[in-house]
């Protein structure tokens, strides 16, 4: 159901405007070879991004008709007015050098066709900038609380963090440093949980360089400055899973630095709220469960940069890498994607995807290239390091990590597959 | 500029100290390959600039090559993520600065002063400099390679602060940054050099308003050069600072704003889109008048376009910024200033069309290349435009849909323009032409390698394909159009090396040819009522102009019924290029000296701070050698100097082509 909501043709007569031009054609094209583009820009799922969409295709008609009598014109001069050569002929046709009319006429017309893409423009920059985010009501631990809807977006090398502060009012004073956050009610990786048909605020900023924030079915993108919060917001009309990708050139990894928005309805999102709010506790010691050795080894690998609320500790780690964070992991077995967004973490079976995610342990530079191996000294890693794990304790690791959290529904773990 | 309007030369037999401390002459011109590497002549340094641009656009293709070979297919391992990065960086580096740039500066030396009547640009020695620098800046910038740990990985933009140590520890970024210093001062000295030729070194008659379209918009370029390398200079400085001496220019844990840097950048990045573009446009505002027969339509609009889109051109460049978080206000205000720069780019177009309008439209290579121009440029305008509108370009930055945007631009609008101008001024620097047919191959084969390898670039962009990235999964719908642009690219590469070819072939044919004669295109401007290939002095005498394409005047006459009549055949009407007696400025190693100091300097930098004593004092030295050298090579009376008259010149150099500029009309 996910999956087919978002592949909604667009209104007729969308495409039939379209058809108007020469890139109109490209825009059928697109169509008609990516039905399943999961990052189409031209298949937007939201208001701001249907938006967008209707600005560019008016202006797309204007282009094409432009396109086309220009093309046209040399087309035919080029049939009519061809000669083969000039030898033994000096006949010359008209010598005419100018004509001020028509060339003030010229500088006009373009004026005034600019005027009309500039009222377009100014009309769609002006509504987009005036969006607002309604509060919206939602539980907390019981108590029922009004959340004005914001989430936190955090890039770095090579992944996003999603922040959720339900209960106080978030602005880049009460935030301050984007290297130190204060603790959130929900921390995610990879994948940002929004509610449907309502306008999500995304404060957005980095760790390190300088990346971008985009889901095209649902808005344009927003570059994340590191030192700096910038307002951005999102929405989606229907319950769905929505696909980004990192658009600022971020260094070494920038290719696979992806990310998700998973769309749900209201009574889901509470569910996802409810859930994630539970502490993660530890697996009962038990020598031979793969589960309790998993966790005795994440204690001893992993734990001094990735956190597991309730296990671990409940303060933030301040990893020893660059970024100084690396992917908060409570809750991981919730989420479909991991990596950066760049593997599922269920197989299209829907089965815990012990391959990638032991690769992933074992040897995580062939699956992303990193700067985590090897370094001079005192330089800090950039990526998640081959700790030269043992077999045995991925394998526990892998089944340590299936325990944190509740496996997504099925909906939601179809969609993340790509076709 | 009394110094130009009052002849300085010295008195034939004046003594002037020959070796100024007891080592320094002047070289002479005597056919070894010297003469290249001290020639102060615009022709040689023009020929010298298109040649090495050459070799660097093959170097940045065959890049372009690696590139579209890994994204050939999803998840290819081709290419390593590292090295994928270096890669796209030096492709862009080298097609702007070591390739656009230094092609069209090419025809900029060697066609400006033919096309407003003088004998060599303003100052011959700064000339040779700004080539000899430009090629040091350029091969230091390569060298990157073998002793830089890899090229830069920043892309061509390079922004803060992932061009930081902390974020690029290999030295690839200091060799962007010291490189581009270096071609910078190349660029600047350059443009100073060629603006102060078009202003003040036109021959008798030749007002601003009767000098050729294109030598307008080379002068238009070189002072968008002078303002907008300064500002890519203060950037480069900084974030070499930020590189080798720790400063914090760009740290934004220091409390630096990452946009500094992008502002800095652009406002030097986005005039230079138009420093690109407008040479391009000049050479096909030659092109197609003479293929149409007719005279440009609308010389002032075209000129006063020109200028326009110089002057809106330093207004638009945080359009490339939408997305950075700028604030709505000024996001507005640059989307609209985007927009309006369509109208005189419009404006161009539609004089282009009416130029043709009418005219007897002759396809040479020249014309199709320069239609091409206008018709891949309307396409890359156009789709510029749709991102002038500040909300769609949230969706479209950093995608492909603007990586095709500006290949359609560069590539469509400036290096089909720059290729007309190659095969249109051939005869006129070579002495011979390049064969038509094969040149008609080459434009096919390259407009449709052009369009297959940019075109799907669209359609990938809108399907939110992201740039920069060394590889994409299946499943996104990118993997057909991926396959087809790479096809596409080696089809352009394969036209390249056709061109290439004809170039060979026609130059080993040429003997068995008849001669193009001084005017094989029965063409407008100056350039061609002189023999081919370009006699040494240019002119025989200086040319009186008499009106604009005063040079189709020579050769035609507008009756008052509006027919044209013959009254001269061009053979007739062009000089015979066999005058004695000019005086040449006199050629000079130092402007090479100097050259090579430079890089010395930039490797001290990044190595050993020594190598910058020793690059230091070659430049210096260089520099005080250019100062004490003498005016005029030992035996004065290799090139005749009996036009000289005293002038107590302290340089030479203006004293020749002052006097060429003035002083010649009467003498010979």
């Amino acid at each position: 159901m996910v999956k087919t909501i978002r592949k909604r043709e667009k209104p007729v007569s969308d495409s039939r405007t379209r058809l108007l031009g020469v890139l109109a054609l490209i825009g059928l094209i697109t169509a008609g070879c990516a039905g399943d583009a999961e990052l189409d820009t031209l298949q937007p799922q939201s208001n701001n991004a249907r938006d967008i969409d209707t600005l560019l295709d008016r202006v797309l008609v204007i282009a094409g008709v432009i396109g086309v009598l220009v093309l046209g014109a040399v087309v035919y001069m080029a049939k009519k007015q061809r000669v083969k050569s000039y030898d033994g002929d000096d006949e010359f046709p008209e010598q005419i050098s100018h004509n001020n009319t028509l060339e003030i006429g010229w500088t006009i017309v373009p004026a005034i066709i600019m005027v009309v893409v500039a009222v377009l423009t100014t009309v769609a920059h002006f509504s987009l900038n005036e969006t607002e985010a309604n509060a919206y009501e939602v539980e907390v631990e019981g108590d029922s609380t009004s959340w004005e809807p914001k989430v936190v977006v955090v890039g770095q090398q090579w992944w996003w963090e999603f922040r959720y502060y339900f209960t106080e009012d978030v602005d880049a004073d009460f935030l301050d440093d984007p290297r130190n956050l204060p603790p959130a009610d929900i921390v995610t990786a990879g994948q940002m949980v929004i509610p449907t048909g309502q306008e999500v605020e995304l404060l957005v900023t980095s760790r390190d360089v300088i990346h971008s924030f985009w889901i095209p079915a649902l808005n344009g993108k927003r570059d994340a400055r590191p030192g700096f919060f910038a307002p951005w917001e999102i929405s989606a009309d229907e319950p769905g899973v929505y696909f980004g990708q990192c658009t600022e050139f971020c260094g070494l990894s920038h290719a696979k630095m992806r990310m998700q928005t998973i769309a749900m309805d209201p009574v889901d999102f509470q569910n996802w709220i409810d859930e994630q709010m539970v502490p993660q506790s530890a697996p009962p010691e038990n020598a031979d469960d793969p589960v309790s050795r998993g966790a005795t080894a994440f204690l001893a690998n992993c734990s001094s940069c990735h956190l597991v609320e309730g296990f671990n500790g409940d303060e933030d780690i301040a990893a020893a890498v660059v970024s100084q964070a690396a992917p908060n992991l409570t809750h991981f077995a919730s989420r479909t994607t991991f990596a950066g967004g760049i593997l599922n973490t269920y197989t299209e079976a829907g089965e815990w995807n012990r391959n990638d995610i032991s690769q992933w342990l074992r040897a995580p530079e062939t699956v992303k290239e990193n700067y985590a191996n090897g370094l001079p000294d005192g330089e800090l890693p950039r990526g998640m390091p081959n700790l030269g794990l043992s077999e045995r304790t991925i394998s526990d690791l892998v089944a340590y990590l299936e325990t944190l959290g509740e496996k997504p529904s099925a909906e939601i773990l179809a969609a993340t597959e790509v076709e | 500029m009394a110094i130009i309007e009052e002849p300085l030369a010295l008195t034939s037999g004046e003594q002037h100290a020959e070796r100024p401390l007891g080592v320094l002459t002047r070289p002479q011109a005597n056919g070894s390959w010297k003469d290249w590497v001290s020639t102060v002549d615009h022709k040689k340094i023009g020929i010298m600039y298109g040649v090495a641009a050459m070799f660097f656009f093959l170097v940045g293709g065959l890049e372009a090559l690696l590139i579209r070979t890994q994204l050939a297919f999803p998840e290819s391992g081709f290419l390593s993520a590292d090295v994928y990065n270096q890669i796209f960086t030096m492709h862009g580096v080298t097609m702007i600065f070591l390739f656009v740039m230094p092609f069209a500066a090419a025809f900029a030396n060697y066609l400006i002063p033919l096309q407003i009547g003088a004998r060599d640009v303003a100052f011959p020695r700064l000339n040779a400099l700004s080539f000899w620098v430009w090629l040091s800046g350029a091969i230091f910038l390569n060298t990157s390679w073998i002793v830089g740990g890899g090229g830069a990985d920043c892309g061509w933009f390079c922004y803060s602060p992932n061009s930081g140590i902390t974020f690029s520890p290999t030295n690839g970024v200091d060799f962007y940054a010291i490189g581009l210093l270096i071609t910078g001062i190349a660029s600047l000295v350059s443009a100073v050099n060629l603006a102060v030729t078009c202003l003040n070194m036109r021959a008798p008659g030749m007002s601003l308003f009767r000098m050729p379209v294109l030598t307008w918009m080379l002068l238009v370029t070189q002072f968008l050069l002078a303002f907008a390398l300064p500002v890519i200079t203060v950037a480069l400085l900084l974030l070499l600072f930020d590189r080798q001496f720790d400063s914090q220019f760009f740290d934004p844990e220091a409390g630096a704003d990452p946009l500094l840097w992008q502002h800095l950048f652009w406002i030097f990045g986005h005039p230079e889109v138009y420093i690109i573009i407008l040479p391009s446009f000049g050479i096909i505002s030659e092109v197609i008048p003479a293929f149409s027969r007719k005279p440009i339509f609308g010389y002032s609009f075209m000129v006063f376009s020109g200028i326009a889109i110089g002057f809106m051109g330093w207004g638009v460049w945080a359009h490339h910024m939408f997305v950075s978080g700028i604030g709505p206000i000024s996001v507005f205000a640059f989307s609209m200033a985007t927009m309006f720069i369509a109208v005189p780019t419009g404006v161009k177009i539609l004089n282009w069309l009416a130029t043709m309008w009418g005219g007897k439209l002759n396809f040479s290579t020249a014309m199709l290349f320069a239609v091409g121009t206008v018709t891949m440029f309307t396409i890359g305008g156009l789709s510029g435009v749709t991102h002038s509108l500040a909300p769609a370009d949230t969706q479209q930055t950093d995608t492909y849909y603007i990586v095709a945007h500006f290949h359609y631009v560069i590539f469509g609008g400036g290096v089909l323009g720059l290729f007309a101008g190659v095969y249109f001024w051939w005869p006129k620097v070579f002495g011979h032409l390049l064969d038509e047919r094969r040149g008609k191959i080459h434009f096919w084969a390259m407009l449709i390698g052009f369009n297959l390898t940019f075109g799907p670039m669209h359609v990938l962009g809108l399907q939110g394909m992201s740039r920069r990235i060394n590889t994409y999964s299946s499943g996104f719908g990118f993997e057909f159009w991926n396959l087809v642009a790479t096809i596409g690219s080696y089809i352009l590469g394969a036209s390249v090396l056709y061109f290439l070819w004809n170039v060979y072939k026609s130059k080993k044919d040429a003997p068995n040819l008849p001669a193009p004669g001084p005017d094989p295109w029965d063409a407008r401007s100056l350039e061609w009522s002189i023999p081919s290939p370009t006699p040494e002095h240019n002119f025989d005498e200086i040319p009186v102009i008499e009106s604009q394409d005063d040079w189709w005047f020579r050769k035609y006459n507008i009756e008052d019924d509006g027919s044209v009549v013959r009254i001269s055949s061009a053979e007739d009407a062009a000089q015979k290029g066999d005058a004695v007696g000019v005086h040449l400025p006199s050629p000079s190693f130092w402007p090479l000296v100097l050259a090579i100091g430079l890089p010395l300097i930039g490797y001290g930098l990044i190595f050993n701070l020594w190598l910058c004593v020793v690059g230091g004092l070659l430049t210096g030295g260089a520099i005080y050698a250019w100062v004490l050298e003498p005016v005029d090579d030992p035996d004065a009376g290799a090139h005749g100097h009996d036009d000289h008259r005293d002038g107590g010149d302290p340089d030479g150099e203006l004293a020749t082509v002052g006097a060429a500029g003035d002083d010649m009309e009467g003498e010979d």
